[in-house]
């Protein structure tokens, strides 16, 4: 790794950003001693390779994660969960390459789940925990956007190719409020035990709100939170619905899980109905995508005969599993739904990591990186 | 790009189809893909949807400078 020298914190931001080694937002300076501190408190040696970043084929070494670390403003109490999203998203599932140099409006959205929400920095589960004001979520996800800049080599408009770029491209990290959810930890959904700390990670356009007051004297009100929730997820201008088999996020707020729970369903319920709901008419498809739906169609083995109905739905997903459901915000009338690219080899699959907080080193003194 | 690589890198002739709003980023993925001289043809942009007498005229325009990588 270079190591840039300057006469001033302020001369080495300017460099920095000029060298296009920013977010374009000013950064901590990576000196070699913080980034030595940041090191060492991962409790790993530098050199350990967690794995490669395209499109630059960057190898993603301690040293150098902990360099994005320190500069999106992370404590080492927060770089358990860095490294885990690192491991994550380099795995070849995610098509990080791809990802990386689409023209999609896509962003790696972190979800931290387990006892890593606390013990890494109180990730933030409520009121606005997609931000701006929560450090945590935001410099751990900063932290993932800036390795994917450095390291991954991701420059807009010549390696990333987004159209309009995408404001969780900055940062997009929360934590499951499990205290308050109904469902168990969506961790546990693949694989993790309870008490174990994991982040999932998904390519998510940005937020699609959702709204929908319950009414708790009538027992439909539940027929129509999922019908609104699929309603969205069915948007006919996303890539789901164009490309299909992706995944969709959806993240509820505690009213809205409150309505489920009253109505008895568990996550799975609520997946096989909302992949069950969101459907789009083949005429409609027929009208606003006429030869790219047929081929995606063709590719799925389920081409639409020319027979076929306008009015005939068809399904958005075929696997329910697909939909992540989970609970994060505050208390209101709004759901978020976000889509995703769907796209690459393995159509930019949902990647998850363990964090380790058994790894980490706790050294007094070593939160303060501003020296 | 990625494709055009992956295929060379079999020893099977490829060249890459890159419109020219997307030309920095092909020299990007052959520069990291170590395969700087991978050979590549620029088209107009955007390609897609322009309509198939664009398509034809393209076609026509590009071909002879496919064969050349082809045969060279």
């Amino acid at each position: 790794m270079s190591l840039l020298e300057a006469a001033s914190e302020h001369d080495a931001l300017e460099r920095l950003h000029q060298l296009g080694c920013t977010d374009g937002l000013p950064v901590v300076i990576p000196t070699a001693d913080r980034v030595a501190r940041m090191v060492l408190s991962t409790g790993y040696e530098p050199d350990l390779v967690l794995g490669v970043m395209g499109p630059l084929y960057g190898a993603a070494t301690i040293e150098k994660v902990a360099t994005a670390a320190v500069m999106a403003g992370c404590l080492p109490d927060h770089i358990p969960v860095v490294v885990a999203a690192i491991r994550a998203v380099c795995q070849p599932e995610f098509d990080l390459t791809e990802m990386q140099a689409t023209t999609h409006c896509t962003a790696p959205l972190m979800i931290v789940c387990g006892p890593a929400r606390n013990a890494c920095g109180e990730i933030a589960s409520g009121f606005g925990a997609m931000g701006p004001g929560h450090r945590a979520n935001a410099s751990i996800g900063r932290a993932l956007r800036l390795a994917m800049i450095n390291i991954g080599g991701a420059r807009p408009g010549s390696s990333d190719m987004a159209l309009h770029g995408h404001p969780g491209k900055f940062t997009y990290c929360i934590a499951e409020d499990e205290e308050n959810s109904p469902f168990p930890g969506l961790h546990t959904t693949f694989g993790y035990e309870p008490d174990e700390s994991a982040v999932i990670i998904t390519g998510a356009e940005a937020p699609h709100s959702t709204f929908f007051t319950g009414d708790r004297d009538d027992p439909a009100s539940v027929e129509a939170l999922l019908d609104v929730i699929a309603l969205v997820m069915a948007n006919p201008g996303s890539n789901n619905v164009h490309l299909r088999n992706g995944a969709i996020t959806v993240i509820m707020n505690p009213d809205h899980t409150e309505v489920i729970k009253r109505a008895g369903l568990s996550r799975q319920d609520v997946q096989a109905e909302l992949a069950s709901r969101a459907t789009i008419s083949v005429g409609t498809m027929r009208r606003i995508s006429p030869t790219f739906y047929s081929q995606t169609m063709q590719n799925d083995n389920e081409a639409v005969s020319d027979e076929a109905a306008d009015e005939d739905r068809i399904h958005v997903l075929k696997d329910p599993d697909r939909i992540l459901v989970l609970q994060a915000g505050g208390s209101g009338l709004y759901t978020m739904v976000m889509p995703s690219w769907c796209a690459g080899p393995h159509q930019n699959a949902v990647v998850h990591a363990g964090i380790e907080l058994d790894q980490a080193c706790e050294i007094p003194g070593m939160n303060d990186l501003t020296t | 790009m990625r494709d055009s690589i992956s295929v060379a890198r079999l020893g099977i002739p490829s060249v890459a189809l890159v419109t020219e709003e997307f030309w920095p980023q092909g020299d990007f993925f052959a520069n990291s893909s170590g395969m700087p001289a991978v050979p590549r043809v620029k088209l107009p942009h955007p390609v897609a949807g322009t309509g198939e007498d664009k398509m034809a005229e393209v076609a026509s325009e590009i071909t002879p400078s496919i064969v050349e990588f082809l045969s060279s």
